[in-house]
This record gives structure tokens, sequence and C-alpha cells, in this order.
């Protein structure tokens, strides 16, 4: 992992200054979907790049430690062995980036990766997921307990009603002392976008929770009615820019919510590619908030292999 | 798959490279090349004609291999297309206005038809068109001509049309042209460059299947030359260039002296501002700019123009995400010396580069360049190359980004960053260009009227407003052949000094003045001439004005021309009203003044008075009711259309009616904001002279209105010749309008015979219609379109 971002002062004047033209940032997105990848080995590659980001998550109320399990197996082997084989990759370590559950879940993971001899990061959402509605004590709470469990990473999700009313002081306050309590853990935090309100507020956000010390900014909980776009992505992704042009510390991005297919997939990493660089492309800095994605990113991958297109059972449940 | 072994999927993980982008196929715009059996012909009356013996051109594609060719017209195949274009005009003109609406909508979608063979057309051909574009153009001009003798009754097609165009016009640019000119029942004849040959030859055939009549548009290709022999064809009724400002200026002189009106858009090359506040969304203005500025067909350039505070923002974005682009196709070898040279100079100069990559050492490919601190009299400033290379000028205040977007010599269209509503509408004011674009580079829609300003022409295109180039209200001057005209002395003869014939010492002739930017003055010269009454006796003495005259009347006028401009309307009004009520106080005297010059009766010179004064009043009534309008535009946003003042206007009186002609013009141009410079007739000079003394007591503010007296022809050279006029009207000789024409070929000439005191020649003047009046009004005012789009 790269040098984490150890956040700054809160730096009220570069927030207030924040100017975002909202048909601009829907022109680029627009512009962002019309670029196409090749097809053929590079589709392939780029789709198993995006394999290699996945966060697979499961945040369902009826997750017992079975489902987790076959989740975590998924995530060592994403795509059928075979399949790897045949383009020669199947010796490159492709796993998904992490596994991301509910902090009650976080020792079911840990158990199960640890008997299949994984080294693959277990993320856990905190911080009264979703909504953040909770005091702050319990939330704190939530976070030590999920290192506690092995979390190596913590996904939480910032109080809106402050970014709402434009208290960043107190927001920056928060996120920090959410970071204090992951440790060594990563953090990323959670915007929910769609419940911000306009793209002026989503940068303003994303800069104070970078300034706070985020090592991963995330667009949404996937609970939202709005989940990640693209226009949404490209301020956030912009303020990563901005952060990084002054700080010099990468901060990476996670989109999350309602990505469900290989071609959007691919728009992600073009997104990523376009706007911040060949250097962001890697879990470090990237991620994919999905569970269902896998899947059609396995078919895809069947299919350049084989030319045909795979019957549902021919690939393993995840 | 030869070297599949670099391109493995490992390989490509680790890259993440783009890969080739797949090769656009030309299926459809090849099988149409070669049911033309890649030789394509002339189009003339409704189907291709290939005369024999005729040179041909070669258009080739990108890779340089031969796509097709084209023939070159002779004056043998310009003599038949005229003829054919004047017959169809014929037919055109008669059919009703419901079924030429139906025959550009049948082409609007025959176009949704075959776009993919256009576009493809247009790419193999490496110009940028795109078919939605003109589907919409169709549809609205379709609509114009369905409402054109409802919403345009009086005004009259010209006749045949000559469409001339350069090689790196946009497709777009030239059916802006050839649409609305069919649509009001032209003919036209299209000549287009060699490159935009065959996709205008494809839409011609299109519109043929629309139900065009054969005749009303033909096409005629050739190499440089076939513009002009096309133009010069007696059958022509107006010419409309659009193109570069070197072929436009050429064209303009050729046609000097034919009686007939040449408008001209010279957009390409235009270098426009492309200005970033403080206030602006930073990051979306550098993508705009990369978006338009890195591309390898643009038909403005752009200079950058950054706002102090953001300057080190902008530089590091631009760094950043520049950072590896590919190199950008130039067009040639050549091409990309010049490239090569522009940034040179400019490092020499002191200027630092923000490149993408290192330039390679030979190919016609150039990588995106950014020109930071650029002196702003570097050529890559001036006069920016063709090529992925953009200068970056700094500025300290909005007040001054707005004076350096201004410092340039074309005034085509203009990009502006702002989240600020208030300085945005007002930077938008302030610019003198056709087109502004808030948060955006650039918009393509025919509802929005744009006029090239300076050295970007004096046409104004799209909307409602260009259609007027191709209607006529009032009775055009006839054709006629050039007269040979020495240009380098017309009106260069040096004024004669009178000596008073002191025959009868009892009428000593009084001595007038003339009015410079507001002082009542003799001639700087001295010089005075004789004014005799028609009967032969001297009445006066006036004075004989010159250059120099000229020259300080447009000094003052350019001082106080802003400051008329920005008054309200209302304001304007009660001033003008104030002039027509000074008017009234001393009927008795102008009316004398016009009886003793001109030798009409008291009745008759009373009766000029008093339409005068009806007339500044209609001006005066004018001023708040002429208005600007908001166009609807298929995208989100706002957009405005308004019109402005030209700035200073020269006008040459006719000896008819010297009151009211005077005053017709001097209501006109100074309602709308503009200062005015008038000659008045050389033979009746004294109404106007006497005239002074009612402005004087009035409210219009001194300065805007000049009087010179003198030498017409040498006063017509003293404002052809003084580059802050922006249009000149002239009354008078064939041999003063071709002089315009071929000395001030980038002014807004508007050129009248000089009429004999006949019925006609008076009701010019004094029984206008409302269209003339119109046609008055819009010689007076630019277009300006704002386009602020939004979420």
């Amino acid at each position: 992992m790269s040098d984490r971002n150890p956040g700054m002062d809160l730096d009220l004047e570069w927030v207030s200054k924040v100017r975002v033209n909202t048909q601009a940032v829907l022109k680029r997105a627009q512009q962002v979907q019309g670029r196409k990848v090749a097809k053929k080995e590079w589709q392939a590659a780029w789709l198993l790049k995006a394999v290699t980001c996945i966060d697979l998550t499961t945040l369902s109320g009826d997750d017992t430690p079975s489902n987790v399990h076959r989740l975590c197996m998924k995530a060592t082997q994403p795509v059928r062995y075979d399949l790897l084989r045949s383009m020669d990759m199947h010796d490159k370590g492709i796993t998904t980036a992490a596994v991301c559950v509910y902090p009650s879940r976080v020792a079911d993971a840990v158990k199960s990766l640890k008997a299949a001899n994984s080294s693959i990061p277990v993320a856990s959402v905190a911080t009264g997921f979703p909504a953040g509605q909770t005091p702050l004590k319990t939330r704190l709470e939530e976070v030590r307990m999920a290192v506690e469990d092995g979390a190596t990473e913590i996904d939480i999700v910032i109080n809106r009603t402050l970014a709402l009313t434009g208290q960043w002081a107190d927001l920056y306050k928060e996120i920090r002392h959410f970071r204090e309590a992951c440790g060594d853990a990563h953090m990323k935090t959670i915007l929910a976008v769609g419940e911000l309100g306009t793209f002026t507020n989503v940068y303003k956000a994303s800069l104070v929770s970078m300034m706070a010390g985020s090592d991963f900014i995330k667009t949404s909980t996937g609970k939202e009615s709005v989940n990640a776009t693209y226009p949404v992505a490209i301020v956030m992704v912009r303020a990563i820019r901005d952060y990084y042009l002054k700080t010099g510390h990468k901060v990476g991005f996670k989109p999350a919510g309602g990505i469900r297919t290989a071609q959007e997939a691919l728009v992600w990493l073009v997104l990523m590619k376009e706007e911040l660089g060949d250097q962001w492309l890697t879990p470090n800095l990237f991620r994919l908030g999905a569970s269902s994605l896998l899947g059609d990113i396995e078919r895809q991958i069947y299919h350049y292999v084989t030319g045909r297109y795979p019957a549902y059972h021919e690939l393993p449940m995840a | 798959m030869a070297d599949r072994s670099s391109h493995s999927v490992y390989n490509i993980f680790n890259s993440m490279e783009f890969g080739p982008s797949a090769e656009s196929s030309a299926a459809t715009a090849a099988s149409w090349l070669e049911k033309h059996s890649r030789s394509l012909g002339l189009f003339i009356d409704g189907k291709f004609v290939h005369p024999d013996n005729r040179e041909t051109l070669a258009v080739s594609d990108l890779k340089g291999e031969i796509l097709c060719s084209i023939v070159c017209a002779d004056d043998e195949d310009i003599l038949s297309c005229a003829t054919s274009s004047a017959k169809g005009f014929q037919k055109w003109k008669e059919m009703s206005d419901s079924w030429r609406h139906k025959v550009l909508l049948r082409l609007a979608s025959s176009l949704q038809r075959y776009s993919q063979c256009v576009c493809e057309v247009c790419d193999l051909c490496r110009i940028p068109g795109s078919a939605p574009a003109l589907v919409r153009l169709a549809q609205y001009y379709a609509g114009w001509a369905q409402l054109r003798h409802t919403l345009l009754p009086e005004w009259n097609p010209r006749g045949v049309v000559a469409v001339v165009m350069s090689d790196d016009v946009f497709f777009y640019s030239v059916w802006l042209k050839v649409l609305p000119a069919l649509a009001v029942g032209n003919a036209v004849i299209v000549v287009p460059g060699v490159k935009t040959a065959p996709p205008t030859l494809l839409l011609a055939q299109l519109l043929m299947e629309a139900g065009l009549p054969a005749g009303v548009l033909n096409v005629v290709t050739g190499n440089g030359s076939v513009g002009v022999r096309v133009a010069q064809n007696n059958q022509i009724s107006y010419v409309t260039y659009s193109g570069s400002k070197q072929d436009g200026e050429l064209l303009m002189k050729q046609m000097a002296g034919r009686g007939i009106p040449v408008s001209l858009s010279l957009s390409v090359c235009s270098v426009c501002p492309f200005i970033i506040f403080e206030t602006a969304d930073v990051d979306s203005a550098v993508d705009g700019l990369m978006d338009t500025a890195f591309k390898n067909c643009t038909e403005w350039r752009w200079v950058v123009c950054v706002q102090e505070s953001v300057y080190d923002a902008v530089v590091e974005k631009l760094k950043f995400r520049m950072a590896g682009m590919k190199c950008v196709g130039v067009s040639d070898e050549c091409e990309r010396g010049r490239v090569d040279a522009a940034v040179h100079e400019a490092e020499q100069q002191g200027a630092t580069l923000i490149q993408s990559r290192p330039p390679p050492s030979s190919g016609c490919v150039y990588p995106p360049t950014v020109v930071c601190n650029v002196a702003p009299s570097c050529s890559a400033v001036v006069s920016p190359p063709p090529g992925p290379v953009v200068p970056l000028l700094s500025f300290r205040s909005a007040a001054e980004g707005v004076a350096l977007g201004n410092y340039r010599p074309h005034g085509r269209a203009a990009s502006i960053w702002t989240e600020d509503l208030t300085l945005a509408l007002e930077t938008a004011k302030s610019l003198c260009v056709g087109l502004v674009c808030v948060n955006t580079h650039s918009v393509t829609d025919p509802s929005l009227p744009q006029s090239g300003r300076r050295e970007s022409g004096t046409c104004t295109d799209g909307g409602r407003e260009g259609l007027y180039q191709f209607l006529s209200a009032s009775v055009t001057p006839a054709r006629s052949e050039p007269v040979s005209v020495d240009y380098t002395r017309f009106g260069a003869a040096a004024s004669r000094f009178l000596v008073p014939e002191g025959s009868n010492s009892s009428s000593v002739s009084r001595s007038c003045s003339h009015l410079v930017g507001g002082k009542v003055c003799k001639a700087d010269s001295g010089c005075s001439r004789a004014v005799q009454a028609p009967g032969g006796t001297v009445l006066a003495q006036c004075p004989d004005g010159g250059r120099k005259d000229v020259r300080n009347a447009v000094e003052a006028a350019l001082k106080v021309q802003p400051g008329w401009m920005k008054k309200s309307p209302a304001a304007r009004a009660l001033a003008l009203y104030s002039l027509a009520d000074s008017l009234d106080k001393r009927r008795q005297d102008m009316a004398a003044s016009i009886h003793n010059q001109t030798g009409l009766s008291m009745e008759e010179a009373a009766q000029e008075v008093e339409l005068s004064i009806s007339r500044l009043s209609d001006w005066a009534a004018l001023c708040d009711k002429q208005n600007g309008h908001v166009p609807l535009l298929p995208h989100t946003g706002s957009a405005l259309s308004t019109p402005e003042a030209l700035g200073v206007v020269g006008v040459v009186l006719p000896d008819t009616k010297p009151l009211l002609s005077m005053v017709s013009v001097l209501g006109a141009t100074v309602s709308v904001g503009n200062a005015v410079v008038m000659v008045p007739s050389e033979k009746f000079p004294l109404p106007a002279l006497d005239f002074i003394s009612v402005l004087q007591a009035c409210d219009v503010p001194a300065g805007v209105v000049s009087v010179i007296s003198g030498g017409k022809d040498q006063l017509t050279q003293a404002l052809a010749n003084h580059n802050e006029i922006q249009a000149i009207w002239y009354w008078g000789s064939a041999e003063g309008r071709q002089f315009l024409q071929h000395c001030s070929p980038l002014k807004r000439l508007w050129l009248h015979c000089e009429e004999e005191e006949d019925e006609d020649g008076g009701k010019f003047w004094t029984k206008p219609s409302f269209s003339m009046q119109e046609e008055m009004w819009r010689e007076c005012v630019v277009w300006k379109s704002v386009w602020i789009p939004t979420a």
C-alpha cells in the first residue's frame, strides 16, 4: 500500500472557494462514457483489472456465516481458473481487492479467508451504516470493534446533517475521530452523494473528508435512491486531483451502488484513467463497491476466451 | 494479430492502454463514391454532368490516398450553370411557401436516413460534419420557408445567389448559407472548396431527391478562381462568402464595381478569447479547453486569458491532465513547420511550454502544447498556427480580462467561464464578438443570429436575422460593369483654392463652418469651397474638409460612442425627440435654407422640413421598440440575441432631399447607439451645415454626430481609409462605389446610386415603406448571441 493520507488542518478558505458548474460536469460525463476501450484482449485485460479493484460486498439483513463464506471463496478465485489459465493470467494473483461486510460478520469473513490462506483484506462498513443517524459515541465504538475483529478497512459514513447545514468544522472533527479509531485500518469515507443536494456540496464534503485523513472517498452506501453516477464521480475525482496537486497525497476513489455490468466497470476505469491518470488504476487507489458485477464480468471473460456466452450454471455461485 | 505477444492480456493489464481505436467504417461512403466511379461531376440542372476535357482535382483522405476526383469547371460550364439557375429561380419563386417548406422538411428526413453516408463522406474528406446539426438546420429553415410571406411580407428574394466557400470551412457553414437562401425563394449556386466538394455534391443530390426543382441548387467545383468567375456572372444577384480573410478580401476586390452586394463570413482562423475568471469552475474550464483546442480540425483558434489569482491552478491542472496525451495530426509537413516555428519564437521570447510530450522529430503530428507567459505581440497569440497549440495569457481584473479579450483583430466568438452571473452578462455585453458562450466553448444552433465583427466578416448568419441577407426590400443597385478607377488617386485631387470672383461686391458670400467631433470649426486644411445656388450665384463658402477632419471626427466619436450606446434606449429616444423639437423651432430657417440652396419652392421646402421632423420622431419612437429576443434552442439553457451598435458609421449623403436624407440617416444610426460621421451633398451642403445649429441646441451628446463638408471623393477616400469606421453608407457615383468595395472590403458597405431627382429617388426618402425602414435599421446593427447552458 502506498503512503497513507495523513490529512491536514481544515482549510475553510479552500472549501469556500469551490465552484462547480453542473452542466459542464454533465457534459464531461457524457464524453467519458463515449470513450471506448478496444475490444478483445484489451477488454479482457481491463475487465480483469476491474476484478482486482472490486470490494466484493454483501450488506444484507440476512447475511449469515455461510453466504459470507461463499463470498470469501469467490473473492479468492473471482474468475474460473481454466479461463484465467487460457489467458495466462492464472498465476498473476487475480483476486478481488477486498470483501466488504457488516461489522457483525467481520469475524466470519476473517475466519473464512484465514482458512483459505488468503491475504485479502476484510472491509467493514461502520458508523451507523447506512444513515449515520446514531450518536457519535456508538459510531466510534462500532469502528473500534470492527477493527478488533480483524477488519483492516473501514467504510465510514459521514453525517449528512453536518454537510447539508454547512458545519464543515464539525464534520472535519468527526471524521478525524473516526480516523483515530481506525488506527492502522484504512478508512474509506462514504459521502452518500445522493443526499448532499448539489455538486458543490459533494466537492466540499470530498475536500473536508480528505483533509480529515480519509484514505478513500466513496460515493454512496448503496442504500440511497441515487447511487454512483458518473457526473458525481467526476466531481469527487476532481477534488481528489485538487487535493493531490495541493498536498502531494493521493487519495483513492470508490464508487459503489448500482454498478452491475461489465460495460459500466469499463466506463469507471476510463473515467479514472482520463481524469486522474494511470497511477490511479490500482486497487490501492481505486475500488468498485459491488456484489453482482463480478458475475457479469466473468461472463464477458468467458465469452472472450471461448467465443460463447455461458449458461448461468456454468459459472460458480457467489 | 501478428504481435499478439506484446498485446498479451498481462501486458495490457499492466499498461492499461486503450488499445487501437476502432477503424471507422466508410462502407456507405465508399459505395456512394463507387457509384459515381470515384469521379464526381458538376451538379447542374438537377443532375451530375461530366463535361469532356476538363481538368480534374483529386480529393485525398487522411492517409493521402485519393478518394475521388472533381471537375474544374470552365467558363462554358459556369455559363450553363447560371442559365439553369436563372430558370430554376423563376420556378422556385413561383412555388408556394408550403411547397418550399415541404421540400426542406423532406431534406431533413432524408438527411436522417442517410446520416451515416453523409458523416462518412465528411470524415473521409477530413472536414467536420455532424448529421444531427444539419437535420436541425434543415428543419429550422423549413419553418421559415413556411412562414416567409406571413412574417416577412414586402421582402423579396434576391434571385440567384452565389455561395462561395474556401477549403477549410465547416460543412455546416456551407448549409448555414444555402438553406436560408433556398428557404426564402432564391436559387443558389454553391462553389465549395476542394475538400467540401464531395459532401456538398452528396447533399445536392439529397435535395434533388427531396423534390427541389432542377436548377434551384447547382454545385460548381474547381480550383481557386472558380468562385470569383461564378460570382462575376451576370445572373448573380448576391454573393456571400465563407472562409478565410485573404480570399474573402480578394473576392470583394474582384467584385468591385459590379453593383452586386457581397458579404463575407470570415470565421476560418478567427482568434477567439477563452476567458477564465477566478470565479470559474476551473476544472470544467480546463476540460472545455482541452476538448476544443487540441483537435485536429477546428474553425476557430483560441487564446486563453486567465485571471492571475487562478493562473497557477489552471497551469497545474493543465499539466496534470495533458500528461501523456497523444500527438495530434496536422495537415502537412509545412504546417507542422509553422507550428514549430511559432512555438520556438514564443520560447525565445521567454514563454514556457506545457507539452504532453516532446514533439517527434518528423511526421505530420504535433503534441498538444500550451504556451504560457507568452508576449501578447508574439505570433503564437496574434495568429496562432493551425495546430494543437494554445497561448495562455494572464490578467488582473475582470475589466482587464475583457480588454485583453477584445484586443485582437477578430470578432467571431468568445468563451467565458465564471459562476458569477452578473460578471458573465457584463462580460458578454462588452466583448466585441458575434457569439459568447458562457461556461462552454461552443454551441451550434441555427436559431442563434451571429454577426462577424471586425476582421471576422460583414455578415449575419443564423436565426431570422440570417434571412435578410437573402432578401431585399428596397430597389437594389443595378448590375454594372467595373469602370477603370485609379484606386491610388481616387479622391486625391488637391483642394482648389477659390479666388473670389469679386464681380458683384454687394453679395460677399457668407462663410459656413462644419461640425467635427462636437466643435463647429473650419476645415483643418483651412481651405474652403464655394457653394452655388442652382442659378450659379455663389451662396456661401463652406469648409473643404479632408483626411484630418475625418480623423478628428472619428477620434471624438470613439470617445463618446460607448457612453451613448450604454445609455438606456429611453434616454436616446428623449435626445432624439429633443432634436426633432429643436428642428421644429427652426423650421422657418431650415425651409429657407433648402429653398435657397436647391431652388425648390418654399412650400416644397417646408414640406421637407415637416417630413424631417416626423422622421426624427419615428426613429426616436423606435429606440425602445426594436429589441432582441430569446431564441429557443433544443438544448437546456438560456440564449439571448441582441442587436448592438456598430460603432462609428460613415455616411456620404445624396444630393436628393439634402435635409430629409441626412435626418433619416442620422436618426437611424444614432437611435441604436452608433456615432455617425456624415458628408453632406457636395452640391447642396448648406441645409446640412445650417442643421448644425439645430444639432447644437439639442440633447444629443457632442461628438456623436459630425458633419464634414467638402469634396465627395476626397472625403469618401478619407472614410474608407479609417479602420475605426465600421460601416459606410454611400450615395454616389459608380466610381465611388467601386472604390469603396475595392479599398475597404472588410467594412459593412451599403451602396446606392445617386438617384436622379425623379419620382423614384425622392420616394426612398419621402415615402419609405416599413420594410425599407427596417432594412435601414438592420444596416445599423450587428447581432450578438449569448448562450448560457444550464443543467
